[in-house]
Formats: structure tokens, sequence, C-alpha cells
């Protein structure tokens, strides 16, 4: 049982818990959550894959604006398919949408991502994989502005940061999405919680593996690799709590970050 | 054409054609030195074959612009075509990617490998950011010795970074040369009024002229001190300028004579 308030029940009075979690989140596959894949496309028939890409989407632009068509061009880059399949098996029965704005056609790189986002957030998937970034400054506010409204609308954004020395957005955002970092950790609901760090989750992102196009699988490296890990475990919780608020998840995160480490006790830095 | 213009337009072009000439000099180094970067940095990873792709057109194309390693020949200058494999993933997504098992049906290098017999198994990858713009892709591919090789390691990826960081400003200082390179080359095709045959003959006597000539030693000169040091570069700088102030204060003529 985990108490999402990380205190002893016993201890505080009983209006402070919000909410118990119990462990069968453990056991759940994602069933009925719907799960948005912002990124290279994805290859609907690998067969880690077939028959659980609900959607696939590609952006198109069309009189200086970005549009989303129906697309069957799969993933020409790998990596759309490498996070589904991270997500497909973790929670193997949530609804994958693929969402594709990296590829060839001369989209601007933060805009067709903006585009991307925007897209998710209307369609209110319930939860948002976003395995990409930008450092250039003028995405920095639209980000912001998107952010909050996939937080108004219940969207979780779970967003890879970037291991450059300089701030990556949206993963530096830290109050509306969640940010994850790579770790060593193989076992893959072994995650973990940095508190005060711009960066709040580590999950498996060390020689992951994961599908391919093709129907291969490859061993990958990189934080694109954990973000989809914590995307697969929010799933297994809104399977088993569907009216988790994205502040709630974000807590709850946390209570199993801290089991997961070991610790207890509430700590500050 | 009257007189008075021609010579105005005759002095217009003459500078132009120094300064397409400067950057030439200036350029050349520029890739040097980046590739000086690459080998470096490939013995601190531990890998042999490195690659810097930079952005080519709005596409989202990749060529190499500097290579090293057993296939380095037959990557120099080759285009990867936008939003392919590794290398096209990495720069339009800006996320530093390792594989340690290409395999394959990599798309791009599988095609290299067939014509070469090399056989890539392993790439890091990372992108060359310069003001927040995404410019081109940093690779590793393989290790040294014999496979199987061990993984690229998240400490080996925090250091392609930093190489990349410092990769990219040399990139960057490439491509602005190379800009104002092609700008001036294009000023001098397209313009309807020349006569090609005449500027051809007037390049030349201008590029065989001991002026020039002068001007460009001096030009390699100034880089060859600019590359031995902060120290070297300061005192250069400020013996130019004091040169340049008692130049601007002295007669309308040059003020020095041997």
């Amino acid at each position: 049982m985990t108490t999402v308030s990380g205190f002893e029940q016993t201890s505080i009075s009983p209006q402070a818990i919000y909410f118990q979690l119990d462990d069968s989140w453990r056991s759940a596959s994602g069933k009925g959550v719907s799960v948005a894949i912002v990124d290279s496309g994805i290859d609907t028939d690998h067969p880690n894959l077939a028959g659980k890409i609900l959607e696939s989407v590609e952006a198109r632009v069309e009189n200086k604006r970005i549009v989303f068509d129906p697309s069957d061009n799969g993933d020409s880059a790998g990596h759309g398919t490498a996070c589904a399949g991270i997500i497909a098996k973790i929670a193997p029965e949530a609804e994958l949408h693929s969402i594709k704005v990296l590829g060839a056609g001369g989209l601007g790189d933060g805009q067709a991502f903006l585009a991307g986002l925007e897209y998710a957030i209307k369609k209110r998937y319930r939860v948002i994989n976003l395995s990409l970034g930008t450092t250039k400054p003028q995405f920095f506010s639209p980000l912001h502005d998107l952010l909050d409204r996939a937080y108004q609308a219940g969207s979780i954004v779970v967003a890879a940061a970037n291991n450059l020395p300089y701030p990556s957005f949206p993963s530096v955002f830290s109050s509306s999405l969640i940010s994850v970092i790579k770790s060593e950790e193989t076992d893959p609901l072994n995650f973990g919680f940095h508190y005060g760090e711009v960066i709040e989750l580590t999950a498996p992102g060390v020689n992951v593996r994961t599908a391919w196009p093709g129907g291969g699988h490859r061993n990958l490296t990189g934080n694109s690799f954990a973000c989809p890990h914590i995307v697969g475990i929010i799933a297994l919780l809104l399977e088993k709590y569907p009216d988790l608020t994205p502040f709630q998840i974000k807590s709850a995160l946390y209570s199993i970050a801290k089991e997961n480490q070991g610790d207890d006790t509430e700590t500050r830095p | 054409m009257p007189e008075a213009n021609e010579n105005d337009f005759s002095a217009k072009l003459r500078r132009l054609v120094e300064t397409i000439d400067i950057a030439n000099i200036l350029t050349e180094p520029l890739t040097q030195s980046i590739t000086n970067l690459l080998k470096i940095s490939a013995a601190d990873i531990n890998s042999d074959e490195a690659s810097v792709l930079i952005r080519e057109g709005d596409q989202g194309d990749l060529r190499f612009l500097a290579v090293i390693g057993e296939v380095a020949e037959h990557l120099i200058n080759m285009t990867v075509p936008a939003g392919k494999g590794i290398a096209g993933f990495v720069l339009s997504s800006g996320q530093p990617i390792a594989v340690s098992d290409v395999g394959e049906d990599e798309t791009f290098y599988a095609e290299v490998d067939k014509t070469t017999g090399y056989l890539t198994q392993m790439i890091l990858a990372t992108p060359l950011r310069h003001n927040g713009e995404i410019i081109g892709v940093l690779e590793y591919i393989n290790r040294r010795g014999d496979a199987p090789f061990e993984p690229f390691t998240p400490a080996e990826m925090d250091k392609a970074a930093m190489f990349a960081d410092a990769i990219a400003s040399l990139v960057n200082a490439y491509e602005s040369a190379k800009l104002f390179r092609e700008l001036s080359d294009k000023v001098l095709t397209e313009d309807e009024n020349l006569n090609v045959a005449e500027v051809r003959i007037w390049l030349g006597g201008l590029r065989d002229s001991a002026e020039h000539r002068e001007m460009m030693d001096l030009a390699v000169l100034i880089r060859e001190i600019a590359s031995r040091g902060d120290a070297e570069r300061q005192m250069c700088r400020e013996v130019l300028g004091a040169v340049l102030k008692y130049s601007d204060s002295s007669s309308e003529t040059s003020f020095l004579s041997f």
C-alpha cells in the first residue's frame, strides 16, 4: 500500500490522506488508457505493436499551417517505434496513438513538434510521450501555454530531459509536466525521484532492448527511452485509478519512487 | 559605362574578390580544426570512426563535412536524406542517442557498408547546437579494436555532448564563412551586365598582382598567429589595432616607408 502523503497513516488525520494506492496497478495492463506518442511515427506492423496502434497521423504543411492527415508511412528513423515498444511492454493494452512530427518534408522542427502536442491535447489523450525537445527560446512561451492547457484538460505530459548543458524545453518546465532522465536500472518498474532537481524522475534508459522498424529489436541508450517507461507506468496507474489528475499522478509517482528507493521518510533538500 | 562609375565598380569588385579569397583561406583551416577536434574526441571516447554532419538546405538533409576512420574517403561530402536513420532523427529531435546493435537494416550505414565492406555495429549520435539551433550531428561509430564491442556508456554520451559544443562553434564559423563566399560568388555570376570573359581576365590580373598576393600572405600570417593561442591572438590584435590607430592619425598616404 502506498500512501501518497508519504506519512504513516496513523500519524496524521484521515482527512490529510487524499488517496491511497494499492499495488493492483503493478499487475494492470493499461487497458482503455489513451497514450499519444509525438515522435517519428510508428511501425504499426511490428509484431510487438500490431493491433495496439489505434491511430497514426502525420504533420503536413498546408497554406503555412500544420495539419494532420492519416499516415501509413511508418517510421523512417526508428525512434517512435522504439518508444512505442517500451510503452507496449509495460502497458500492453494501452491504446497507442502515433503523431508523426519528425521526418522528411522540411517541417520546422519546433513548429511541428508544438503542433503535434496541441493535436494530442485537443484529442484529450490521457498520457502524452514527448521524447523530444527544443532549445529555441522562441518556443518557450507557446510551450508553456500548451502545457497549461494539457494540465487543465487532464492530459499528463511526460518529456525526456536533454543531456546537453543547456535548458531544453519543455523538460525544464517542472510544474505542469513530468520530466525524466535515464538511469542504468534494468527493472522497467523501478524508477526513482530526485526531489529538488529540475529533472524529477529517473527511469531505465541505458541499453534498453526494444522494438525497431522492420520487425527487429535494438539496444538503445538515451533519455528518450527513459521517458516511455514512465508513460507506461502512468497508463497502468490510470487503468486502476482513471480519475487521477496530473497533480495526483505526480504525487503517486513520487510516493512509488520513494518506495522503490527504499526511503519511506519524507525528505527535503 | 562612364569612367567614374567604372572605377567605382572596379573598386567594389576588387574588394569583393579580396574578401572571397580571404574567406577561402579562413574556411580551409576551420575544416582542418574540426577534423583535429574530431580525432581528439574519438580517442577520448575510444572510437576510431567519427563524423561531423551538417544541415544542408531547408529540408533537413545532412552532409558529411569532416570524417575520420577507415571509410572517411567514401563518406566525405556524401548526403544523408532528411529524416533518415539515427542522424536524421537526432537532427530533427535534438535528442542524443546510442545504438549498440545497429544491424543490417540501419538505413543509411547499411548502404555505405555494402560498398565499403565496413561493418557498422554501434552508433553514438549527439546534436550540434549553436544559439539554440541544431546545425548538425556528431557521430561516433564502433569502438577501437575488434568486435564484440562494449556499448557506449552514459558518461561517454556526456563527453560527446561536450565535444559537440566545441565542434558546433567551429562548424558555425565555417558555415558563416561559406555563406559569405557563396553570396559573393552569386553576385559575381548573376549580374547580367557582367561580361564573364572580361571578368575572368580582370580577376586573373587582380589575383596575379603583387598587392593581392601580399594581402593574401598577410591573411595567412594572421591566421597562423591566431592558431598559436590566446596570448598570440591578443598580442596580434593589439599590435594591429595600434598600427591602424596610428595610420588613421597620420597623413593620407601610407605612414610607413621602407
